[in-house]
């Protein structure tokens, strides 16, 4: 916070009016009507979800904004949050930004108003990435277990075997090659939660902190061997020319995949729906597999994004806040249906992911290939993981010097290294102590 | 004749390819539907759908696009006259009085023309906040009332063209000094008062940074950050929501207006950015 | 490029030879002594430029003199966070890479604007208006409009261009590749910004009397030794002011690199210095750093734009 003296003065008389004002007002939100919680979010189809929680809470009305989606709805939360005004009481955060928006001490705690019960309604992972401790800082709502998408018919036609380890991953590639010279594998997408999913899932765990037991400790690890692995395999291909270099998400991308130019995707929960309203060509000729492993017959896991919601230290009335935070999907039915169908969210309440209308249902996308049952397994078999509390800064470096690998201008086996010095960097030059 | 101007000519044919090429590319992608535009051949018609497309831009997230069309207007429209008659007011007691701390207020104005904006969007966000007025549409309109160059602009051209004689003349004639201003010297700068208040109003409608930060409430956007959104989400949520053809048909709607209107008026401003040229 | 106004600025309202004597007594005849009156006319644009340009401006320097580092919290670091900004090797990278686009982009665009600017004035057929008013469009686009238009442009998918070399059996091009980034920037600032500095140049070029190159036709000199010998010289005022303004645009890049990020990630966090300190403000949510990022930038502009100008008059007064 910027605590100016002048500045600090203005603040304490309108703090004073402020008082005043809802004195005269006779408490806001008391007895006279709804609670009124605000709420940024970025969700498909999150309208259904708003009114579908305002009809089961009389006594909580949410109002929702979007205020943009991701980079943009951060850029405004953090500067609300700076100017100590002007955020919203929930807002939703993704999993690798809580611990950045902790140290800027800008969650409530959640566990203050009961919270904790929650603990066994979500997945393991998502709950331990979401509290520090006995602290709720966040309420899981959707995540995004990896498999591997690929190309069935074509693997298929040309007789190329579905990769179970990373080692035939990389002789598929070839043999892709070989069989279209204009196709690759996959593309190297510049996306730092997609490297730092295929990490997660080769064992590498490469940042710790935990703001309760020793915030101004960070541990940071990107050169272990599990780590150096992901970066030396995908950096081979790229330079032989075995995996394009497109960005994920850009309409050259998502073209590239609807026309057979990738046979696979490393992808997430979320992939189903994410693909299936833009890939129209190939519909019906993809399919997914387990991830490939490192260590053949092993079952390494990862996870690429998700979400959650939070509470902000601004939050007129914590208390409902929490509610809303718990409750927009949570237990309710009518959130998740909107949820699955709809927005096409991977559920990391656990039994909305058992539930066998989830597991169970056949995608066409997939020509008729139940999906969810190599999605629901993977993330129960995710364990710990932890972000740094300046994660955007860890993704920013992986990024530009992903981008220098791929323009030539760096070794790929220079990459993980580089990362790591600049990032050790800024996390002293910022006041942590920092350990491998 | 004709050997002279061949060469002026060929230079013109290749500017006007040049500059239009990606307009008509602009043209032709907002008449095709989502699939086609990502299918059919960039600079050539495929099945034409540009009316289905401006239905589906004023009906996406409960007709917002309009609101935003209405928003930029207004926002650039009320800047664009405040900042104009700042400007213009100033200006003129800058080029036609002497009072203490006139020459160094005018030696600061150069200098204000340099300060890079983006500099300013930070600490005047946590101003306005203290004032309760951020997330309004006034965090947009009142940051764009500054117009330094405005106010250098109007000053040298009354400089230059508004006689102090008329001006003494009148005084004597006891006219009051805001008569003399509305009456006789507003007049006779008006080219170069459309000049500012045109480029001031092209400043606020194709701002984005300001209400990028300023705004957080969809329905308060204008055009640039509303469409930045739109296309956000059709990389990010490209499954639910392919928004390309939308957000290319908003940015073609969101051209036209100031092509029109620097068009219609370019009679006006191109005297007023003459004058500054020349003097 | 951000910038909030055109460059037309005025040229020297005198003879460069006018003795600072004679210039002060003509100004001195030509303004009232009305003090209080000025002062009213002057006061609500001065309240303004307080309320949004000094205290604005005031903070962030004070916000910059202190230091915040996430674990550490906020103290006082007087010009610390300035030292820090002229070590800092991605600043200094991203200065770098400003100035290389510059020295390429500005000279290539008043190019054009310029040659354009003289095709103008030598013809007066309709042809000569339709480029004119379409050499203009460009100004009215946003600027993001025009880079996610350019990025379309630019894309495999949507655009036309990328693939034109497979017709002839090339491999397509990749606009957003490392190698070629700066160019396809510099092409959307040129494409952007030329029609607007032409009609500057071509406004200046009416104004050059016609006599001048009527004699010089008489002595047997061609239009383009017409247009280089004696139109150019006596726009040259015309010319280095939008020089100047273009530097100052250029030295603050920002919205076509942070639009375009979303077509090429490869646009690192401190692809610019603007961007740099936007950055550090809303993503690194170092807001004192990023104050100090902009002042220095700020001083830098100042100090090359003034240099511009000192140099420029040096070089008038040599001739004169």
């Amino acid at each position: 916070m910027l605590g100016t003296t002048w500045l600090a003065k203005l603040r304490g008389g309108l703090a004073a009016c402020g008082l005043l004002a809802v004195a005269a007002c006779g408490g806001a939100g008391g007895d006279d009507g709804p609670v009124t919680v605000s709420v940024w979010a970025w969700y498909p189809e999150f309208k259904g979800v708003v009114e579908a929680f305002n009809a089961s809470h009389p006594d909580i009305k949410v109002e929702w904004t979007n205020a943009g989606t991701g980079a943009d709805h951060y850029a405004k939360l953090k500067t609300a949050i700076t100017a100590g005004k002007g955020a919203p009481d929930v807002a939703m955060i993704e999993f690798q930004q809580i611990p950045t928006f902790v140290i800027l001490d800008a969650l409530a705690d959640m566990g203050e108003h009961g919270a904790n019960e929650d603990k066994d309604l979500y997945a393991e992972w998502a709950w331990q990435q979401a509290t520090d401790g006995e602290k709720v800082y966040a309420i899981p709502v959707d995540g995004g277990p990896m498999a591997l998408m690929y190309r069935k018919d074509l693997f298929d036609q040309h007789g190329i075997p579905v990769p179970t380890t990373w080692a035939e991953y990389a002789e598929a590639a070839v043999k892709i090659k070989a069989a279209d010279p204009a196709a690759h594998i996959a593309s190297f997408g510049s996306d730092g939660g997609w490297l730092n999913g295929l990490m997660w899932q080769s064992g590498c765990r490469p940042y710790g902190y935990s703001h309760t037991t020793a915030k101004d400790q960070v541990k940071i690890n990107l050169t272990a061997p599990e780590c150096e692995r992901v970066v030396d395999l995908v950096g081979d291909l790229v330079d032989k020319g075995l995996m394009a270099k497109d960005p994920f998400f850009t309409a050259d991308a998502t073209a590239a995949l609807d026309s057979g130019k990738y046979w696979t995707w490393a992808a997430a929960g979320w992939t189903p729906g994410y693909l299936a309203g833009s890939l129209k060509n190939t519909a019906g000729k993809w399919a997914v597999a387990p991830m490939p492993q490192w260590t053949a017959g092993a079952d390494e896991q990862g996870d690429w994004g998700g979400s959650t919601f939070t509470v902000t230290k601004q939050a007129r009335n914590p208390k409902a806040a929490t509610t809303v935070a718990r409750e927009l999907f949570g237990r309710s039915k009518a959130a998740w249906e909107i949820g699955l169908d709809k927005a096409f969210l991977y559920p990391l309440v656990k039994d909305v992911a058992a539930d066998p209308a989830f597991t169970g249902k056949a995608y066409d996308f997939f020509n008729g290939q139940k999906v969810n049952e190599i999605f629901v397994p993977v993330s129960e078999k995710l364990g710990d993981f932890q972000f740094t509390p300046f994660q955007d800064f860890v993704y920013g470096e992986l990024n530009d010097r992903s981008a220098e690998a791929l323009s030539g201008s760096r070794p790929w086996g220079t990459v993980l290294e580089e990362t790591q010095k600049n990032v050790v960097a800024y996390a002293e030059q910022q006041g942590f102590k920092v350990s491998k | 004749m004709k050997v002279k101007t061949r060469l002026p000519h060929l230079l013109m044919g290749a500017g006007i390819l040049y500059f239009v090429v990606p307009l008509l590319w602009v043209v032709i992608a907002a008449t095709k539907s989502q699939p086609d535009l990502l299918d059919s051949p960039a600079l050539w018609f495929a099945e034409f759908n540009l009316f289905d497309n401006i239905g589906q831009l004023f009906r996406e997230d409960d007709g917002v696009y309009g609101q935003w069309l209405v928003n930029t207007a207004l926002y650039s429209g009320l800047s664009a006259v405040g900042a104009t008659a700042l400007a213009a007011a100033a200006g003129y007691g800058l080029a036609r009085f002497r009072f203490p701390g006139r020459r160094l207020f005018e030696t600061a104005l150069l200098g204000m023309i340099m300060v890079p904006a983006t500099a300013l969007v930070l600490p005047t966000y946590l101003i306005l906040s203290e004032v309760e007025l951020v997330d309004t549409m006034w965090a947009v309109v009142l940051p764009s009332l500054l117009s330094p160059f405005g106010a250098y602009l109007i000053r040298v051209y009354v400089d230059e063209s508004v006689p102090v004689e008329l001006i003494d003349a009148a005084r004597i004639d006891r006219a009051g000094e805001l008569r003399i201003f509305w009456q006789i010297v507003v007049p006779m700068m008006r080219p170069a008062i459309v000049t500012v208040f045109l480029f001031t109003l092209v400043a606020t409608w194709n701002n984005y940074f300001l209400p990028l930060v300023m705004l957080s409430d969809a329905d308060l956007y204008p055009l640039t950050v509303g469409l930045t959104t739109w296309f956000n989400t059709a990389q990010q949520e490209a499954g639910t929501r392919m928004l390309f053809n939308l957000v290319v048909t908003g940015a073609l709607l969101a051209i036209v207006p100031l092509i029109v209107a620097f068009v219609l008026l370019q009679r006006f401003w191109r005297s007023g950015a003459a004058a500054g040229a020349l003097k | 490029m951000t910038r909030s106004l055109p460059i037309t600025a005025p040229e020297a309202d005198d003879p460069p030879a006018a003795p600072a004597e004679s210039r002060a007594r003509r100004r001195s005849r030509r303004v009232t002594a009305r003090p209080v009156a000025g002062m009213l006319f002057v006061l609500p644009f001065f309240l303004v430029v307080v309320a949004f340009l000094v205290v604005p401006l005031g903070y962030a320097f004070w916000l910059s003199l202190s230091s915040k580092s996430l674990a550490l919290g906020t103290r006082f670091s007087g010009v610390d966070n300035y030292v820090r900004a002229f070590t800092d090797p991605v600043l200094l990278d991203g200065l770098l890479r400003v100035v290389l686009f510059g020295l390429v982009q500005i000279p290539v665009m008043l190019g054009i604007a310029l040659a354009g600017a003289l095709a103008l004035d030598a013809v007066t057929t309709r042809f000569a208006l339709a480029f004119r008013l379409i050499a203009f469009m460009p100004y009215a686009v946003p600027a993001v409009v025009g880079a996610l238009m350019w990025g379309f442009l630019y894309s495999r998918t949507f655009g036309p261009f990328a693939d034109l070399p497979t017709l002839v059996g090339g491999e397509p091009i990749d606009f957003f590749s490392v190698s070629l980034l700066l160019v396809s920037l510099g092409n959307i600032v040129t494409w952007a910004w030329t029609g607007y500095n032409m009609i500057i140049l071509y406004s200046a070029l009416q104004g050059v009397p016609r006599e001048l190159h009527e004699a010089a036709v008489v002595d047997g000199a061609t239009p383009v030794q017409v247009a280089l010998r004696v139109k150019v010289p006596a726009i040259k005022q015309a010319i280095s002011l939008a020089a100047i303004f273009t530097v100052i645009g250029t030295m603050q890049f920002f919205t076509e690199p942070q639009i375009m990020a979303r077509f090429a990630p490869q646009i690192s966090a401190g692809y610019t210095p603007n961007l740099y300190a936007y950055n550090q403000a809303f993503a690194y949510s170092d807001f004192h750093y990023s104050a100090a990022l902009s002042f220095a930038l700020g001083f830098l502009v100042f100090v090359v734009a003034y240099a511009f100008v000192i140099v420029n008059n040096r070089r008038r007064v040599a001739r004169s």
